[in-house]
């Protein structure tokens, strides 16, 4: 099915705000969405499936006497579905109750032209050359050794667009691209059967490279095939990009968010200034990354998305504002606000959270380590506490580091610390940056953490 | 609606000699709230129309979904969907095939009470608000409150090639509330879920009142606790522990995908996994919990499914596919979250059976370790390592409460830690939850309290 192109999505978007004006609401707003993905899936082991989901919706925002009411509805072709979802909307805010809070919707602002966020031969693929792509990852895994077996994973290719308008002027309409392929494997000898080791590789354009993905996923799974506990006691943990996308979007990330700082739910609440870790760590939230998996023009209100400093050389700087919080401060949205396409109101959200690199090689960062673990999959990081930032997980399958090398694997070991301790005992960042979902990091060892054995 | 989806069923059999065809249409309808601090985040309202197709060609799947209900884009959408199962079909070695379902023509509607379509968003609104309130005003260390509401009602639309028409109600009424306290420093954190497939009278069991106490005393009361010690102890798990357990540490592996996906079950059926004491169900049939439903999203009758008795594994949760790959008969587990996605294999209410121990008699047993009362998350690896993240816990020493203990968690392989448990309660209750597993289901799970010999708990102490 064609795609809805700018001047479609922006009419319906503008034409709801001026109906909704109409209608009695004090301000509007509108969200108009499409997705289009198409999936090969690889299932037991043999591409097995194939799928195509259209998503297309309208999400409104009514304010009446500074209260807030929200309608979406899927049916956007249907000019009655539309005008009863506007009038949904206003019947929600006059059912609610005032914000004093609330100080309008954003005013329009400057776009700044982002990179690498289309491709428009992602829009071309068929399920032919998604087959193909999928067909090659596992030959790659299987290449790797007759003991690595492919569980399930697929390929896939999405379009995303999204137009926003609302009674204070914001208009505008981003279109994005993405590709991705993910291979999950195990590797069996005798009755040895190990944890499920997972790879993948997502792109903003079409460049994914299913045999890195298949040939990673089956060694990583053939090298925790030899397999011993270890001991309860406090050591050095290189985490990589997998662990510290677990620990972070449950801990450290929520302490950013200003809506968490406002409401007495973050430790980072009065510290702007402090030194929370050490020098060597810099951290930035940047929605215009260049490729970036969440880099797009403006946020979930129109709001433009920028570069936001985090933390520089270990001092706190900024926190994450969408348009609500920020004015409650009075201060301007770092265009953080995000949404779950049309189906639901912004909240204040990380887009790229990119911990930048350091000049270590991972090899280097390796060698570093005398005794230590390398951490790739956790469990349990969502039981985290959001607050306080204490987290308790289990690592399995982890790598046991002697001298630089990984010497065997371990499973079921049990990290526990807290969010804010870890941080601050950062020792070497290494140079192997990737994308990972919202965050963009190379590995980074740590000292001191509480490991439990069996 | 079930004529145009017969006629698209039709499509796809006779010009793309589909071997099965099914399509599923959903109108719903979702009212949500969230409050924080008692202030209204915003009253939202929604309207989901919508169609999944799923068709068997050449022995490969091909699904479509389309945000319509006009025969023309269905027409179009099944199209597509024959040509992409043909594609995938280009590599296939084994061929899908499916059980065998009895054909069934029904319409299921739901009587609730108090029918949350019904109800006035003010209404809804004065229910979150009174929770908050009760929650912030529990103790003053209680900062903050976030109250999330949600209903949906509506109807699912079910047709298949092999003549099987169902028309389903659907009805859900659910809510999460979360508070955190602050004191010297010390963060804590405490969360609750409510659910139902009733009706809005969930609200006159779980009252304002009464949630909100339970979710701000937590939060307060850890303030007060300490970090556990790391180390492997003996545990007593109250209801909602178990229930998470049975759920993550061991459901998942009875679901027959993850089962045949290189899982530690899939061997080990028939086989003595657990201590005797151990019985497990899954049961989508128990009236108004937030798991259960008449049929499934395949159109096979949920039923009341045995999935260890006395320690040994009888069953697994099936889809028709898997069914079809252990020769056995569907379960009716096949569940999809909305017309965005296909059905896969899911949990309904699962739980332990309960047995003829006291609370009392079950600390007595233990000198020195942990009573894990309510949980904050979990999570199993197919390898059955599992991890379940602990809200409220106390130290047990000598056989008696001691004092609370925070963020702990406990982790350990499932079936080792099943032949570990070593007496049951005779208590009982069942909790409602959302699982995620790429789709979100509504579930419920529950047992009663347990002992286990020993578990890993993690801590910082």
């Amino acid at each position: 099915m064609a795609v809805l192109n700018r001047d479609k999505m922006v009419g319906l978007a503008e034409k709801a705000v001026s109906t909704a004006l109409q209608k009695g609401a004090a301000e509007a707003e509108a969200y108009v969405y499409e997705g289009q993905a198409t999936n090969v899936s690889i299932e037991r082991g043999q591409i097995s499936k194939s799928s195509r989901i259209i998503d297309r919706g309208i999400g409104i925002r009514a304010v009446v006497n500074k209260a807030v009411g929200f309608a979406y509805t899927n049916i956007i072709e249907d000019h009655d579905a539309v005008e009863n979802t506007i009038q949904r909307a206003l019947n929600a805010a006059k059912a609610s109750k005032p914000d004093p809070d609330w100080k309008g919707l954003p005013e329009k602002k400057p776009y700044t032209r982002v990179k690498e966020n289309f491709d428009a031969k992602i829009s071309e693929l068929h399920s032919e050359d998604l087959v193909k792509v999928a067909a090659s990852m596992l030959e790659s895994a299987s290449s790797i050794s007759k003991r690595v077996f492919p569980i399930e994973g697929g390929a896939g290719a999405v379009y995303l667009s999204s137009s926003i308008a609302n009674s204070s002027g914001v208009e505008s309409f981003d279109k994005g691209t993405m590709m991705e392929c993910s291979l999950a494997v195990v590797a069996k000898d005798g009755s040895t059967v190990t944890p499920v080791c997972f790879e993948f590789n997502a792109e903003r354009n079409c460049n994914v490279d299913p045999e890195w993905v298949g040939k990673e996923a089956g060694r990583l799974a053939l090298s925790a095939l030899k397999t011993k506990r270890i001991e309860t006691k406090t050591t050095k943990l290189v985490l990589t990009q997998f662990a510290l996308q677990e620990l972070l979007y449950f801990t450290l990330i929520n302490a950013v968010k200003a809506d968490n700082v406002q409401r007495d739910q973050s430790p980072f609440k009065g510290k702007i200034g402090e030194k929370v870790a050490p020098e060597n760590v810099t951290i930035h939230d940047d929605g215009l990354l260049p490729g970036g998996l969440r880099t797009w023009a403006f946020d979930g209100e129109g709001v433009p998305q920028q570069k936001t400093a985090i933390i520089e050389k270990g001092v706190l700087r900024n926190f994450l504002y969408d348009n609500y919080t920020a004015k409650k401060e009075g201060k301007q949205s770092t265009g953080n606000a995000s949404r779950a396409g049309y189906l639901s109101t912004p909240s204040v959200e990380a887009t790229n959270f990119h911990i930048l690199p350091g000049t270590t090689s991972a090899e280097q960062l390796m060698a570093e380590v005398d005794d230590g673990l390398l951490i790739y999959y956790l469990q349990g990081a969502h039981s985290s506490n959001p607050v306080s930032g204490e987290f308790s997980v289990v690592a399995t399958p982890a790598w046991k580091i002697k001298k630089g090398e990984t010497v065997h694997s371990t499973r079921g070991v049990m990290l526990a610390g807290n969010i804010f301790e870890v941080l601050k005992n950062v020792s070497i960042i290494a140079s192997n940056e990737r994308k990972m979902g919202q965050l963009v990091a190379p590995w980074i060892l740590v000292e001191n953490v509480k490991v439990i054995g069996k | 609606m079930k004529d145009v989806l017969t006629k698209v069923a039709d499509v796809a059999v006779q010009r793309f000699g589909a071997e099965y065809v099914e399509a599923r249409a959903q109108s719903l309808y979702k009212t949500m709230l969230t409050l924080k601090e008692g202030r209204v985040e915003a009253a939202k309202q929604g309207i989901e129309n919508g169609v999944a197709l799923r068709v068997l060609v050449n022995g490969a799947w091909g699904f479509a979904s389309v945000g319509s209900l006009n025969i023309e884009s269905l027409t179009e959408a099944v199209s597509d969907a024959c040509r992409m199962a043909k594609t995938a079909s280009s590599k296939l070695t084994a061929p899908i095939k499916l059980a065998e379902a009895k054909t069934v023509k029904d319409r299921v509607s739901v009587k609730p009470e108090k029918n949350p379509s019904e109800i006035l968003m003010e209404e809804k609104i004065k229910t979150a608000s009174a929770i908050n309130k009760t929650a912030l005003g529990y103790d003053k260390r209680v900062k903050s409150c976030t109250v999330d509401y949600l209903d949906l009602t509506g109807t699912s639309s079910f047709v298949n090639s092999e003549g099987t028409v169902i028309e389903q109600d659907k009805l859900y009424v659910w809510s999460r509330i979360t508070a955190s306290a602050v004191s010297n420093g010390v963060f804590t954190f405490s969360r609750e879920e409510i659910g139902s497939t009733a009706g809005y009278e969930l609200f006159d069991k779980e009252t304002p009142e009464k949630i909100g106490i339970t979710v701000a005393k937590r939060a307060a009361e850890q303030l007060e606790a300490k970090p556990p010690k790391g180390g492997t102890f003996p545990v007593v798990l109250g209801p909602e522990v178990v229930g998470v357990f049975v759920h993550e540490a061991f459901g998942h592996l009875a679901e027959a995908d993850l089962a045949l996906s290189g899982g530690v079950l899939a061997g080990n059926i028939g086989k003595k996994v657990a201590s005797e004491v151990v019985t497990f169900y899954d049961d989508g049939t128990i009236s108004g919990a937030f798991g259960s439903f008449k049929y499934d999203d395949e159109g096979v009758p949920a039923q009341k499914t045995l999935l260890i008795k006395d320690g040994v594994v009888v069953g697994l949760m099936h889809s028709r596919e898997t069914a079809r790959k252990f020769n056995v008969a569907p379960t009716g587990n096949a569940r999809a979250e909305n017309f965005r996605v296909e059905p896969i294999i899911r949990m309904r209410n699962t739980f332990m059976e309960p047995k003829d121990h006291s609370f009392e008699e079950l600390i007595e047993g233990v000198k020195a370790g942990y009573y894990f009362k309510s949980f904050r998350g979990g999570q199993a690896n197919l390898d059955g390592t599992f991890q379940v993240g602990v809200q409220e816990a106390y130290e047990i020493i000598n056989g008696e409460l001691g004092e609370p203990v925070r963020n702990a968690s406990m982790s350990g392989n499932t079936l080792e830690t099943l032949f570990k448990v070593d007496a049951v309660g005779k208590d009982f209750k069942l909790s409602s939850g959302r699982c995620g597993k790429g789709q979100t289901a509504f579930i419920g799970d529950g047992g009663p309290h347990i002992r286990v010999k020993e578990v890993v708990v993690g801590g910082s102490a």
